[in-house]
C-alpha cells in the first residue's frame, strides 16, 4: 500500500486514505505515494505515548515514530511514578483520560500516599511500579488505540511549507524526513524527543554520544532546529546504579510497607491490580562518611561534576550533595524495580563516578556491604530548547503547526513528560481542525502552573513540580481533579470519553447533593458546640449554623 | 555484566561534533519590554534660564546623534557644549549642554539623553519637535521615566512613592522623610520583614514537599514557628508608631478652638500669614470650620479655625458649633485659645472644663490627643500675669496684636508636632501611605491565621497571603524565590 523503503515496520495500519502532498520545500523524495497524517508525534516516551494516544481519542489520524516499538513505556530513570506534586499532575492526565494513572494501576508493585497527615490539599500519591508491567501494559494500550498508528524510524528532518498568514509564525511543518529517506505528511507535527537531542552519556572521564543508555542520539535533527533559529540550552541529569537484590542485606535495614488499602491514581479505577498483602516493601538506609571521602578524593576522576552544565537541584547526585552539604548523612531508598526483577535501585544514589569506584562506594554503605552492582550509574547532558519559544498550547512561535512536549522543553521527570504530551497531542489535533487551543490555566490545574512557568519564565535547570509553585494550592487538589478538568476537557478538546465523563458527572452530582444535604441542617451554636466540642465555633454568629 | 553495555553505547554514532556556543542566556523572565523611545520636557513649563529635555530608550543615543550631527555621541556621563540642529531642516536650535548616560547607569535603566537648553517656550518647543521627527520616539506619558526605571528594577515601589513625595515636598521635614524613603530605607526595612517571611514560608514549603521523602533537619516548623512570632511583634510595633508618617507626608490636623471671642481667627492669621478668617471684635464671627495648609516649623499641617463654643444662639451659629466640636474629635494636635483678660468668665470656665482638662487627661476613647494652652491678649494683662486663682493647666502667653510669645508657640508647636508626625531624620523609616499601613495590618491578620491553622496547607496559605500583603510595598515576590531558599538551605531530591 505504502512505498516505504529500508527500516520502516509497520506495527498497526489503521490508514484507510492518503492525501497526495501539494506543496514540499525541502527533503522530498521521489515516491510518489507518501503516507499523510492529521498528526505525526516523533518519540515514544511518556511525553510521546500520551500525545499520540490524545491526539487519536480526539479522533486525529496519529501516527506514532519511535527508535524501536519495544522501548515505548520504558521508564529509563528511576522505577516509581508520583509523589507530591508529581501526584497532582497524574491526577490531572487522568482527568483528561491520559494513560499513565491508569497503567500504573495496573503495574504497580508498592502503592503509598505521601503526605497524610499534611492536609488533603498536598497529598502525593505515589508508586513503585514494574517496570516490565508498566512497558507491556502501555505498548499494549498503545498498540491497540483506534486511529493510532506506530512505525519504528528514526526522523531526520522536517518538512517545511509557507506559514499561514492568519497565523504567527516563519513557516509551517507539513512532515518529517526519516533517515532512510522516506517522507511522510502530516498536517502537525509534535516533537517529544526528552534527552536525544545530542544527548551524552557520562561515566567516570568518558563521554558517548546516546539518549538513554543503549539509543541513538538525534543530531540531525537537532542541527535542523537550531538552523530555523530555536535557541538551544543544555542540561544534565544523572541515574543511580542498579543493585542485584540477592547481595543486599535487607534484615538491618528499615522497612516500608505500602497503604492498605491501595489508594488508585485513575478516578475510573475503585482499586488496583494487586492487593496490599502482596505488594513489595522498600528499605531506607543512609550514606557516611566513607562515601564523602570516596566523591571528595575522586573528583577529578568525574568531568560530569564538572563542567558548568544545569543539573536539578532537586534530584542531585550524590556528588553535589556530598560537596554541598557535606558531614552529613543522606537517605539512600532501595527500591524494587519489579515484582520478577532482581534488581534494586538505590534512589538518592545518582553518581558519574568511574564504574570501579561506583561499586567501592556502594559497598561502604549499610546493609550494601557486600552488594553486587549490575549496571554503573551515569550522567546524561542533553540538548533542549528553550520554552519560552512556545505557546501555551504547546505550539512553537517560529514554526507553525510543531509542538514541542516534555524533556525537550527542560522539565524532568515522567509526569512532567506526561502532563505536556496530552496538552500537546489535544492542541496538535485542535489545530489541524482549525478550533481554539485548549488551554489550561495557573487557576486550573498543575499542568496550568507548568507550562505557564515554561512558556513565561523559561527555565535554566530541569524543571520539576513542587506544590509550592501552585499559588491555588488550596483548590487544586488531587480528588478535584474532574470536577477541574473532565468536562472541559470532554467539551472542548473531545479527549475524554463518554464513559469517563458520565462518572465525573455521577461524582460531581453526588458531591453537589451531599453538600446541598449537609447544608440543609441547621442548628444554633451551642448545639454545634455539643455535638462536636473540639471544632471551633464563632460565638459571635447569633445566626443558626449550618454544617458548613 | 554491566560492561557489556558499553558496547551499546559504544555503538552509537560517534560523529565528528564541532563545539557550539551555547545560546541560551540564564533564566528569569525577559527584560521588560522597553521598544519605543520616549521623550519629555522633565524641568517645569513656562519661561525659565534653563529646561531639561530627556529621552529614554533605546533610540536615544540615534536621537542624540541626529540633534547633534555631524558630531559623535559625547563620552558617557560627561556635560558636553553641543550645537542643536532640527534633523530634518538642519536649522540651529540652540547651543546646549547634552549628556549621555548609556545603560544600564542611568535613572531608568535604559540608554538615555538629556539636554540642557535654553529656557524660551521657542526653545523648547524647536527641540521637543525635533525630537518627535527622530524615527522610533515619542513625547512620554506622565510618568513613564519613573514608570521605566521601575520596570527596569532601578527604583522599588516604595522608592517610586519617595521620589513622588519629594518632587512634591513642601516643607523641610517632608522633603527629609520623601529622600530617606526614595533612598530605601522604608523599602529596606519592608524588604526585610518581606526575607524573614520567606524564609519561614520556604521551611514550611519545603516540609510539605519534601518532609516525607527526604531527610529534613530536625525542627524546622519550629523554626518557622518563632520567625513568625519575632516578625508579627516587630509589625506590631511598627504599627503602633500609628499614622506619623502619613500626618508628615499629608500634614497634622491642627484644630484652634476655644470660647467666642478669644481670638482665634487671630491665632490662625498669624500663623500662616495671611488673612486666612475675617477678625472682628463680635463674639461668633466665625461660624463654619476653615481651613489652611501652613508650614509650622517645617512641619507640615493643615490649620483649622472653627466657631467659639457656646450656647444658645442661632441656628447658623449652633451648626457651626456643632461643626467645631467634630473638627475637634478628629484633630491631631488642638490649639486652645481663651482669652487671658477674661479667664473667669462662664464661657472660659465652661471651655477649660470640657475640652482643656479632659484632653490632659487623656480621652475616652483611648485616642491620645494633644493639646496646647494658649492665652491671647496678654498685652491686655497686668504686669503680674494672668488671675492666679483660675488653676490652670500649664498654659503659653501670646498677643495675636504684638506678637510678643509667638516664638515661644512655635518652639511648643515644633515639639509638639515632631511628636506627632516623627523627627524624619532619625529612627525608624515611617509609613507614609494608608496603603502602607493597610498592607502591614493585613500581613499581620495572616499571620495571626497561621498559628491558628492546624492542617500545614492552610497555614502554609496564611503565610502566603501575609507575603503577598509584604511584597505589595516592596515588590517581587514570585515563587522562585521560596525554591532558591529551600534549594539553599536542604539537601533534598531523590
Amino acid at each position: 500500500m505504502f512505498s516505504f523503503r529500508g527500516c520502516g515496520r509497520w506495527v498497526a495500519a489503521s490508514l484507510t486514505k492518503q492525501h497526495h502532498p501539494s506543496s514540499r520545500f525541502s527533503g522530498d523524495s521521489a515516491a510518489p505515494w507518501t503516507p499523510h497524517f492529521d498528526v505525526v508525534v516523533i518519540g515514544g516516551g511518556h511525553a510521546g505515548t500520551e500525545a499520540a494516544a490524545a491526539a487519536a481519542r480526539c479522533g486525529s489520524r496519529t501516527l506514532l515514530l519511535t527508535h524501536r516499538v519495544d522501548t515505548i513505556g520504558q521508564m529509563s530513570c528511576n522505577p516509581s511514578f508520583g509523589g507530591i506534586g508529581k501526584g497532582h499532575l497524574m491526577r490531572e492526565v487522568d482527568a483528561l483520560d491520559g494513560l499513565c494513572s491508569r497503567i500504573c494501576d495496573q503495574s504497580g508493585v508498592h502503592y503509598k500516599v505521601l503526605n497524610r497527615r499534611k492536609g488533603p490539599a498536598v497529598w502525593g500519591l505515589r508508586a513503585q511500579i514494574d517496570r516490565k508491567l508498566y512497558k507491556q501494559n502501555m505498548q499494549k494500550e498503545i498498540l491497540n488505540t483506534p486511529l493510532l498508528t506506530v512505525q519504528e524510524g528514526a526522523v531526520e528532518d522536517l518538512i517545511l511549507a509557507e506559514p499561514e498568514p492568519e497565523h504567527t509564525g516563519k513557516y509551517r511543518v507539513s512532515g518529517v524526513v526519516l533517515v532512510n529517506g522516506s517522507t511522510v505528511y502530516a498536517e502537525s507535527v509534535v516533537l517529544t524527543t526528552g534527552t536525544f537531542l545530542r544527548g551524552m552519556i557520562v561515566i567516570g572521564l568518558e563521554m558517548h554520544p546516546a539518549g538513554r543508555l543503549g539509543d541513538q542520539p538525534s543530531i540531525g535533527l537537532a542541527q535542523t532546529l537550531e538552523k530555523l533559529g530555536f535557541v538551544v540550552g543544555r542540561l544534565k541529569t544523572g541515574t543511580p546504579p542498579r543493585i542485584a537484590k540477592e547481595s543486599i542485606n535487607f534484615s538491618i535495614l528499615n522497612k516500608q510497607t505500602p497503604d492498605n488499602p491501595s489508594i488508585p491514581f485513575s478516578f475510573i479505577n475503585e482499586t488496583v491490580w494487586i492487593k496490599p498483602e502482596d505488594q513489595l516493601p522498600c528499605y531506607l538506609t543512609h550514606t557516611n562518611p566513607q562515601v564523602d571521602e570516596i566523591v571528595l578524593e575522586n573528583l577529578h576522576l568525574n568531568c560530569h561534576i564538572k563542567e558548568t552544565t544545569k543539573g536539578p537541584r532537586y534530584c542531585p547526585s550524590i556528588e553535589s550533595k556530598v560537596l554541598r552539604f557535606p558531614n552529613r548523612l543522606h537517605q539512600v531508598w532501595l527500591e524494587p524495580e519489579g515484582m520478577d526483577s532482581d534488581l534494586i535501585y538505590p534512589q538518592g544514589l545518582s553518581v558519574t563516578l568511574p564504574a570501579e569506584l561506583q561499586e567501592k562506594m556502594i559497598t561502604c554503605i549499610r546493609g550494601l556491604e557486600k552488594a553486587k552492582m549490575i549496571q554503573p550509574g551515569y550522567g546524561v547532558q542533553y540538548d533542549y530548547l528553550d520554552p519560552r519559544q512556545i505557546t501555551p498550547s504547546l505550539e512553537t512561535h517560529l514554526v507553525q503547526r510543531l509542538f514541542f512536549a516534555g524533556q525537550i522543553n527542560g522539565t524532568t521527570g515522567y509526569e512532567e513528560a506526561a502532563a505536556q504530551g496530552v496538552i500537546a497531542g489535544i492542541n496538535a489535533s485542535l489545530r489541524v481542525r482549525h478550533k481554539p487551543p485548549f488551554v489550561i490555566s495557573r487557576t486550573e490545574g498543575y499542568i496550568g502552573v507548568l507550562i505557564d512557568d515554561l512558556t513565561t519564565l523559561g527555565t535554566n535547570e530541569p524543571y520539576r513540580m513542587f506544590t509550592s509553585r501552585a499559588e491555588f494550592r488550596l483548590s487544586l487538589r488531587p480528588d478535584n481533579a474532574d470536577s477541574r478538568l473532565t468536562f472541559r476537557g470532554y467539551k472542548e478538546a473531545g479527549c475524554v470519553s463518554q464513559q469517563r465523563y458520565e462518572r465525573a458527572t455521577w461524582m460531581k452530582s453526588s458531591l453537589e447533593e451531599g453538600i446541598s444535604v449537609l447544608k440543609s441542617i441547621e442548628f444554633p451554636s451551642s448545639k454545634w458546640k455539643n455535638l462536636i466540642p473540639e471544632a471551633s465555633i464563632s460565638i459571635g454568629k447569633s445566626l443558626p449554623l449550618s454544617h458548613i | 555484566m554491566w560492561r557489556g553495555l558499553w558496547t551499546l553505547v559504544a555503538r552509537a554514532a560517534r560523529g565528528p561534533r564541532s563545539p557550539r556556543p551555547c545560546t541560551r542566556q540564564g533564566s528569569g523572565a525577559p527584560a521588560p519590554g522597553s521598544g519605543a523611545t520616549v521623550f519629555a520636557l522633565s524641568s517645569g513649563q513656562g519661561r525659565c534660564g534653563i529646561a531639561v529635555i530627556r529621552t529614554s530608550g533605546p533610540a536615544s543615543g540615534q536621537a542624540l546623534r541626529s540633534l547633534t550631527a555631524p558630531r559623535d555621541l559625547p563620552p558617557a556621563r560627561k556635560a558636553c557644549l553641543r550645537l542643536l540642529s532640527d534633523p530634518r531642516s538642519g536649522e540651529p536650535l540652540d547651543r546646549a549642554l547634552v549628556l549621555w548616560f548609556p545603560g544600564p547607569q542611568s535613572f531608568t535603566g535604559e540608554d538615555c539623553a538629556e539636554f540642557h537648553v535654553h529656557g524660551g517656550p521657542a526653545v523648547v518647543s524647536g527641540v521637543l519637535q525635533a525630537l518627535g521627527s527622530v524615527p522610533g520616539l515619542r513625547p512620554a506619558e506622565a510618568g513613564e521615566f519613573t514608570r521605566r526605571a521601575f520596570a527596569h528594577g532601578k527604583l522599588s515601589l516604595t522608592e517610586v512613592e519617595g521620589l513622588a513625595d519629594l518632587i512634591h515636598a513642601e516643607t523641610e521635614a517632608q522633603r527629609r522623610q520623601a529622600l530617606r524613603q526614595l533612598d530605601g530605607e522604608l523599602s529596606h526595612l519592608c524588604r526585610g520583614w518581606a526575607e524573614t517571611l520567606t524564609k519561614a514560608l520556604a521551611h514550611v514549603e519545603a516540609y510539605i514537599d519534601f518532609g516525607e521523602d527526604d531527610n529534613l533537619e530536625e525542627g524546622i516548623l519550629d523554626r518557622a514557628d518563632s520567625e513568625v512570632r519575632e516578625l508579627e511583634v516587630a509589625l506590631g510595633a511598627h504599627l503602633r508608631d500609628a499614622r506619623r508618617g502619613q500626618r508628615l507626608r499629608s500634614g497634622a490636623h491642627v484644630v484652634v478652638a476655644g470660647p467666642p471671642n478669644a481670638g482665634k481667627s487671630s491665632l490662625v492669621n498669624l500663623l500662616s500669614r495671611k488673612p486666612v478668617s475675617i477678625v472682628s471684635p463680635e463674639p461668633g464671627t466665625t461660624r463654619d470650620v476653615l481651613e489652611t495648609p501652613v508650614d509650622l516649623a517645617g512641619f507640615p499641617a493643615l490649620l483649622s479655625d472653627t466657631a467659639g463654643l457656646r450656647e444658645g444662639v442661632g441656628p447658623v451659629e449652633q451648626e457651626g458649633v456643632r461643626r467645631a466640636q467634630k473638627r475637634l474629635e478628629q484633630a491631631d494636635l488642638i490649639l486652645a485659645v481663651l482669652d487671658a483678660s477674661d479667664l473667669a468668665s462662664p464661657s472660659s470656665c465652661n471651655f477649660l472644663d470640657t475640652a482643656v482638662i479632659p484632653a490632659g487627661a487623656g480621652s475616652p476613647n483611648g485616642r491620645s490627643q494633644r493639646l496646647l494652652l494658649v492665652l491671647n491678649k496678654s498685652d491686655l494683662l497686668p504686669a503680674g500675669g494672668p488671675d492666679p486663682s483660675a488653676d490652670l493647666p500649664p498654659y503659653l502667653l501670646l498677643s495675636c496684636l504684638t506678637g510678643e510669645g509667638l516664638d515661644g508657640l512655635l518652639e511648643a508647636l515644633r515639639k509638639e508636632l515632631a511628636a506627632l508626625c516623627g523627627d524624619p531624620s532619625t529612627g525608624p523609616p515611617l509609613l507614609t501611605r494608608a496603603r502602607h499601613q493597610h498592607h502591614l495590618q493585613g500581613c499581620l491578620d495572616a499571620l495571626g491565621h497561621y498559628k491558628q491553622a492546624k492542617d500545614l496547607a492552610l497555614a502554609a496559605e496564611a503565610l502566603r497571603v501575609a507575603r503577598g500583603h509584604l511584597t505589595r510595598i516592596t515588590g517581587g515576590g514570585g515563587t522562585e524565590e521560596i525554591l532558591d531558599i529551600i534549594f539553599q538551605d536542604f539537601c533534598v531530591g531523590k
